[in-house]
This record gives C-alpha cells, sequence and structure tokens, in this order.
C-alpha cells in the first residue's frame, strides 16, 4: 500500500517528532540502538560500511541495510517485499531480536512514560495516551520526507546550474539507458519489482521473495534498488556481498550465475549470461553512477540526528 | 488540516441524506427485530481446563507437555437457520488469550431474530482485514497485541507455545499458525455442531453458546503429529496449513447452548 500521505498530512511539528523517534536509542531493549543505528544520514541512510548491521547485544540483522529515500512512492518494503506500508516497516526493526527487540506494546509503554513525547504527541494528536496509529505515523513522516533528487545527474536532466556531465558520464549514461534501465527503470532507478540479477545458484540462505510468496518462481528474486546515491551505501547487494562499485560492474560482465529463475535480460541470445560490457563500459557506467550523488540531500542538517538529544540518553523509565 | 471544514460538512451532508433516505423508505417500527448471542469459549487440554501454571497435560500417546501461550483469533462469524438463509456478523474479530480470561467472552449483537441451527467462524483474520490499513486497525486487531508478523505483514491467527517435559532434556515449542496467500493460506473455518439445538434469537434475549477449544485437537486431526515432533512454526508452511486444517476440523465443539443468558 503506497503511503497514505492524505491519512498523515505533512507538518514541521510531526516531523520534528518522527525524527526525535527515528534517533531514540531507547526503543531498543537496551537502549543502544536507533534506527540511525543503521541508516545513515551521510550513506543515504544506508549502513556505511556494514555488510550486515548489527541490533541490540551485538546480534546481527539477516540483510545489508539499504538507502532510505523517496519511500513515499512505494508499495512495499524490504528486499523480499514483506512489509506492506511505510508505517509498518518501524514494526519490523523494532520488534526484531536481531535488531532493537521491543514489542511494540512495551515501546508504546516506554513512550507514554516520558512527559517530553507525552506532551509531544498531545500536541499533535490531542490528549491520551499515545497509541499505536499516533506512533507509526509520526515516525512515518521523518522516513516518508527523506526525498532525494538534486544530484547533479538531476540538475542535468534539468538544466539546471551546475548540471555538468563529463564525456565518460555521458558514455556511462547512454550505457546504463540501454543496459540497465530495464530493471533499474526510471528516474528512481528501479521498477519496483523483485528479479534474480544472477547472485548465486541456489538461494538456501536467502530466498528473496519466495520467503513472502512460498513460491518456487520467486526464489532468488530480490528487489531492484534505486541506484541513488550508490556511490555512498556500499557494500551491495541483499547480502552486502560487493565493497564496490567495480565489483558490481563486474558481477554483471562475467559473474552472473545461472539458476532457473534467472531474469531473461540476463541472458543474451547467444546463450551467454550476464552484460557484455568491456572494462572501458564498466568504468564509464561508474563515472555515471557516481553523478548520483545528492550532496544536499546527504548533508541536510535537518535529517540528522536532533540536537538536543544526548549522545547517551539515560533508559526511558530513569529519566527525569 | 486545511480540508477539515470541508470534511466535515461533506460528512454532515451525508448523514443529513442518509437520514432522509431512510426516514422515507420505513419508520422506526418496521424495523426487523435483533438480539444478540453471547459466546464463551473454553479453553481445554482433552477434559481438563487449560492452565499455563505449568500443570502437565498427557497425550493419547503418553507424551506430556506443559502451555505457557494459547492464543487465537475468532472472526467472520456466520450463523444458519435451519432454512439454510445464513446471518454474517460484521466486523466481529476476537482475540482469545488464555492469559486473559476476559478474553473469552464476547457477544455478537444486531443478529435478526430467528431460530440458528447453525454456527461457523473463521479459527484467524480474513484477508481483507489483515491487508487492511494498519493504522485503523482496531482492538483485538492492534498490531500491538503481539499477533503480528512485522516482516511478512499479517496477523499471526494462533499461537502456541510451551514445553514437552517427556523427553530428555525437556523440549520448548513454538507454533505460531498464520498466512493468507496461496498455495500456503492457513486462513481455515470451523462448523462446530449445535448436536441438534437451537439458537432461538429474539429482541431482547440473549442465547448463549459454550465452546471448548480442545488443544490437542492440534496435533490430533487428519494429520497426526506429536508434540515433540510439532515443527517449529514462525511462518506460512506446508505444515502450518496441516496444524490449521487439524485445528479447524477438531478443536471446536459446542458443550451447551443456553436459550437466554440475560
Ligand atoms: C539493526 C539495524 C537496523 C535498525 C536498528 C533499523 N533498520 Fe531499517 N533496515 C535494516 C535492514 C537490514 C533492512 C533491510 C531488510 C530486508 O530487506 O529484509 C532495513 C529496511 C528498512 C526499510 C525498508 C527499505 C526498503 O527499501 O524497503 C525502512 C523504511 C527502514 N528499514 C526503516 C527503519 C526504521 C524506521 C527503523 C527504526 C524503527 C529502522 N529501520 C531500524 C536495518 C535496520
Ligand atoms: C534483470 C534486472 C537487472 C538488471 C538488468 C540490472 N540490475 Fe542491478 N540489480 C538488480 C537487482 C534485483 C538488484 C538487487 C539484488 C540484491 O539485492 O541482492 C540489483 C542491484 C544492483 C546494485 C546494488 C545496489 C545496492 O544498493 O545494493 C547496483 C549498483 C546495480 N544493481 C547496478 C546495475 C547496473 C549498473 C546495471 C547495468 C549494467 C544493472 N544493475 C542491471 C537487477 C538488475
Amino acid at each position: 500500500m503506497v503511503y497514505g500521505l492524505a491519512k498523515n498530512p505533512p507538518d514541521a511539528a510531526t516531523f520534528e517528532l518522527g525524527r526525535q523517534l527515528f534517533y531514540d536509542a531507547r526503543l531498543s531493549s537496551d537502549g543502544t540502538v536507533s534506527c540511525g543505528s543503521c541508516h545513515q544520514v551521510s550513506a543515504a541512510f544506508a549502513h556505511a560500511g556494514q555488510r550486515l548491521s548489527s541490533g541490540v547485544a551485538g546480534r546481527r540483522a539477516t540483510r545489508n541495510a539499504p538507502a532510505l529515500q523517496n519511500l513515499r512512492w512505494r508499495h512495499s518494503f524490504m528486499a523480499d517485499g514483506g512489509v506492506l506500508g511505510l508505517e509498518l516497516q518501524t514494526l519490523a526493526p523494532l520488534t526484531s531480536p536481531a535488531e532493537m527487540n521491543t514489542p511494540l506494546a512495551e515501546a508504546l509503554a516506554k513512550l507514554n512514560a516520558d512527559p517530553a513525547y507525552r506532551r509531544r504527541f498531545a500536541a499533535i494528536y490531542g490528549p491520551g495516551p499515545i497509541d499505536t496509529p499516533q506512533f507509526l505515523r509520526a515516525l512515518a513522516q521523518f522516513t516518508a520526507a527523506l526525498t532525494s533528487a538534486n544530484s547533479r545527474y538531476d540538475k542535468y536532466v534539468r538544466h539546471e546550474v551546475g548540471g555538468v556531465l563529463t564525456a565518460p558520464e555521458l558514455r556511462g549514461r547512454a550505457l546504463f539507458t540501454a543496459k540497465c534501465s530495464g530493471c533499474h527503470a526510471t528516474d528512481l532507478f528501479s521498477d519496483d519489482s523483485f528479479r534474480n540479477n544472477g547472485l548465486d545458484r541456489t538461494f538456501g540462505r536467502d530466498s528473496g521473495r519466495a520467503h513472502i510468496t512460498s513460491r518456487a518462481a520467486d526464489r532468488g528474486r530480490f528487489r531492484v534498488p534505486s541506484l541513488r546515491n550508490v556511490a555512498r551505501t556500499a557494500p551491495y547487494m541483499h547480502d552486502g556481498r560487493f565493497a564496490t562499485l567495480p565489483q558490481v560492474l563486474a558481477h554483471y560482465a562475467h559473474g552472473v550465475q545461472p539458476s532457473p529463475t534467472l531474469d531473461p535480460l540476463l541472458r543474451q541470445p547467444d546463450g551467454r549470461l550476464g552484460i557484455p560490457l568491456s572494462r572501458q563500459q564498466q568504468a564509464d557506467l561508474v563515472a555515471f553512477l557516481r553523478t548520483l550523488t545528492d550532496t544536499e540531500f546527504l548533508t541536510n542538517p535537518r535529517l540528522a540526528p536532533p540536537r538536543a538529544e544526548p549522545a547517551h540518553p539515560a533508559p526511558l523509565a530513569t529519566r527525569n | 488540516m486545511k480540508n477539515r471544514p470541508a470534511s466535515l460538512f461533506l460528512a454532515m451532508l451525508l448523514t443529513a441524506s442518509a437520514a432522509l433516505l431512510s426516514g422515507c423508505k420505513h419508520d422506526a417500527d418496521s424495523q426487523p427485530p435483533t438480539g444478540s448471542v453471547a459466546f464463551e469459549l473454553k479453553n481445554m487440554v482433552g477434559q481438563q481446563a487449560l492452565a499455563l501454571d505449568g500443570t502437565a497435560y498427557t497425550t493419547a500417546d503418553g507424551e506430556t507437555f506443559t502451555v505457557s501461550t494459547f492464543e487465537y483469533y475468532v472472526s467472520n462469524i456466520k450463523l444458519t437457520k435451519s432454512d439454510g438463509t445464513t446471518y454474517a456478523a460484521p466486523n466481529e474479530y476476537h482475540l482469545i488469550n488464555t492469559a486473559k480470561p476476559g478474553s473469552s467472552n464476547f457477544t455478537v449483537s444486531n443478529v435478526p431474530a430467528g431460530d440458528y441451527t447453525g454456527v461457523s467462524f473463521v479459527v484467524g483474520v480474513d484477508s481483507t482485514a489483515t491487508k487492511g490499513d494498519p493504522l485503523a486497525l482496531p482492538g483485538d486487531l492492534n498490531p500491538a497485541n503481539n499477533m503480528y508478523w512485522a516482516w511478512n505483514t499479517g496477523h499471526i491467527f494462533l499461537k502456541l507455545e510451551g514445553t514437552v517435559t517427556s523427553t530428555s532434556p525437556n523440549k520448548a515449542f513454538t507454533c505460531h499458525i498464520g498466512g493468507y496467500r496461496q498455495p500456503l493460506s492457513a486462513i481455515v473455518t470451523a462448523t462446530p455442531s449445535l448436536n441438534g439445538a437451537t439458537l432461538p434469537v429474539r429482541a431482547g434475549q440473549s442465547p448463549k453458546l459454550a465452546v471448548a477449544a480442545d488443544v490437542l485437537k492440534i496435533f490430533d486431526g487428519p494429520t497426526k503429529f506429536t508434540v515433540s515432533g510439532l515443527p517449529t512454526t514462525m511462518m506460512p508452511s506446508a505444515a502450518s496449513v496441516q496444524v490449521a486444517t487439524n485445528y479447524a476440523a477438531g478443536m471446536f465443539s459446542v458443550t451447551q447452548v443456553q436459550p437466554n443468558s440475560k
């Protein structure tokens, strides 16, 4: 279900409340992990350098933390599409024992025990205890506001000042349109579908979309991710297996593995697998991908942790 | 916020026209009379009442086990008259939680008067409700009740957790049943027989149905499981569909029909 903008009209106070919640580690069972621990603004809200992020007590999430941007237009979330709304997405990391490990009822109790949160919620939603919809809507105002649309590429497309692409970048763009945009489509750089891009021959450890649908035809299919800010969101793929963009390009050029669900776009008419790309073409593609970095977004102080929040907050119960 | 006055105005218009319409058609007296039906679920293990206090229960195969959690949804209640016509009660979603005795009793109201000879209900939540706007999920459907899969949006229909005590060492078991997508949909309907009795629904009269829910039938139905061999089910699977088929087939039985509980 697409984000319920109409039911959650953006306003400054709710956005700030959502931001506070996003960066509040007290929502985790041991007070050490916030949404912002695994989703960092300077990495387009991916987890810089972490193959698999760790949650409470050093436990590891099972997948690589993706960038969070332009989520308002999405129908489902996670690499397997298991979560059906942006508001609901909060529940998965919040309640997962490997991430924040806090049942929803406990999170609500913590918020309700904090006079500052009570005041801020009441100012927006009226008097009464903080409840499920209030909590999830407030947090979603922050995640829904994460919009990236001011990269050098965007300025080039809109003919704006600073929108200049070099010759290699322009060659990369043409290659991208020809070879990649079948999946990484539109200016969101994803068609929001689930595809098998040939990472493995079998998918015992993570079956991807089939984890949700239980269909054999969905084994090994993962969400086509957006490539905005991709130069900042390493490591890559659902399990973070590639550390660099050249490694990703090398995968498409000569690393694609056969399996029954491999996407037809990665089978050449002559039977070869992958996308034929010379070293120069790979370099040009990487150059193009780097133009998708949106520095304004990555350095926006309004998206960074709120300043009032102390670095190591006391557990909620003992505050005040 | 800006469009609030407009939508308020629209709402008023709609209510006004609804009142007008119904006013034209019939007055209050000609509404068909309605009554209510009270339900009482009794969670059992065989003939014993289920307790979560560490009491050990024995299966027909001689395994012993204790139960720490037993919760399930009852929804989409349908009542059938002797002439075969059916009344489907809208918006009935009840979470029966053994740890909360009050949750075992609920009343279905606005049932058209008549003599009902059959009852059925979904053990779980229909796919429309489970896929609906989660922020609009009221009461028993609220994800805060912990009967919800966050990673695979949807409700958990039934939870049974406990420990097998006849194995050495003892073995904890976790059985969470859910999933609404084919081919692994676990949405099942139970149709316990009224054993020839009739539920006489009248205005001002509330018949009551006492229904036993026998945990042993989760293991013992079309598919036989031992408690120790019950697969850990935390996601939709072939086993979870078998377990759901078991409890739909035999877990519920009507133990008493009271013509009037008021
Ligand atoms: C322990 C690290 C961790 C924490 C803490 C965490 N996340 Fe995530 N997040 C992830 C991972 C890993 C994924 C990808 C999971 C998958 O695809 O299965 C993810 C996915 C998401 C997505 C979906 C992105 C997409 O493209 O589908 C959103 C939205 C999100 N997280 C928001 C949040 C919010 C809000 C919080 C705080 C309530 C949070 N995350 C806390 C690691 C984390
Ligand atoms: C058949 C569809 C398809 C085609 C064609 C395709 N991709 Fe992908 N791409 C995917 C999928 C699916 C993933 C995610 C796989 C995963 O998460 O395991 C992905 C992931 C990526 C990633 C990693 C993003 C991240 O944040 O982890 C990059 C970079 C990428 N693709 C670049 C490209 C480039 C460049 C091309 C063209 C040379 C290309 N892709 C062609 C489907 C495709």
